[in-house]
């Protein structure tokens, strides 16, 4: 992230151990790895997408992080909504996309069969779909293609 | 002078065997203009799924991209969180440590200004 430093100091690592004052609402983290969430990604850009863009608007008026953390609270429990949801609803279909993830260099193209289950399964039960905005239209996106130009060689 | 008539020298009976001018070289295969066809052909059949495979590349990478964009709020939120809160525990040691010096002001920015700046320094 462009104008985002982490918190610690690159000659040391150091844990800060004081917890997060009482006056800041507590909200659990996502916990999730990053095929998981890469995997996830449409379907919580899909539900979050007033969240996300509230707190991204939040971001641009302020860099401070103690400003906008309203906001991120709610991007944080929507985006955990979401992965509960799925976990709840679609764990295997889910599961099996991002162990294909983690196994393809966290490509998209090579899982597109687990992806089509995870995607129905996710669309039956929660209503969530995945959109690429800015795809060309009046034609299939590229994870709708049925004979991909670019797919995995071996299998 | 007794003059041997000798015996004329004349063709075979039947006469000799036509004389084989005919060229018998090899097959030569497809003509030239075939050739060129086909080539331009299976060219031309590449250069079209190049470009397709070209366009399939925009929309794989269109969708890595939002893939990413749909995740860094999330991101950023929990990240911010942390650096709050790394902020606070600082600022509550820096007035601990300096509870004695007068005039002393906490979190105080070393800019003169209201931009927001990553603290580059760590009281530990």
């Amino acid at each position: 992230m462009a104008d985002h430093r982490e918190a610690v100091l690159n000659s040391k690592e150091y844990i800060e151990p004081s917890p997060m004052p009482k006056d800041v609402p507590h909200v659990d983290e996502l916990g999730a790895t990053s095929a998981p969430l890469k995997s996830a990604s449409f379907f919580i850009g899909d539900r979050c997408k007033e969240f996300n863009d509230d707190f991204m608007l939040c971001k641009q008026g302020s860099a401070n992080p103690g400003d906008c953390l309203k906001e991120g609270r709610k991007v944080t429990r929507c985006a955990s909504s979401v992965i509960n949801d799925i976990n709840k609803h679609c764990f295997n279909q889910f599961k099996s996309h991002f162990d294909c993830l983690e196994f393809n260099n966290q490509y998209l193209f090579p899982c597109r069969n687990q992806e089509r289950s995870l995607n129905e399964c996710v669309a039956a039960s929660l209503n969530l779909h995945k959109n690429i905005p800015g795809s060309p239209e009046n034609q299939p996106q590229i994870h709708e293609k049925t004979d991909p130009i670019h797919k995995r060689i071996q299998h | 002078m007794e003059y041997v008539r000798g015996k004329q020298d004349l063709p075979p009976p039947g006469g000799f065997e036509t004389v084989k001018y005919k060229r018998s070289l090899p097959l030569k295969g497809p003509s030239g203009a075939v050739i060129f066809g086909t080539i331009l052909a299976i060219s031309g059949w590449g250069f079209y799924k190049l470009g397709q495979g070209n366009l399939e590349m925009r929309e794989l990478e269109r969708e890595k991209i939002w893939s990413r964009i749909n995740i860094v709020p999330a991101l950023m939120a929990e990240n911010d969180r942390d650096i709050y809160r790394r902020e606070r525990a600082a600022m509550a040691r820096e007035s601990e440590i300096m509870k004695d010096v007068k005039g002393w002001q906490v979190g105080q920015s070393v800019y003169n200004g209201k931009r927001y700046n990553t603290p580059s320094m760590y009281v530990l």
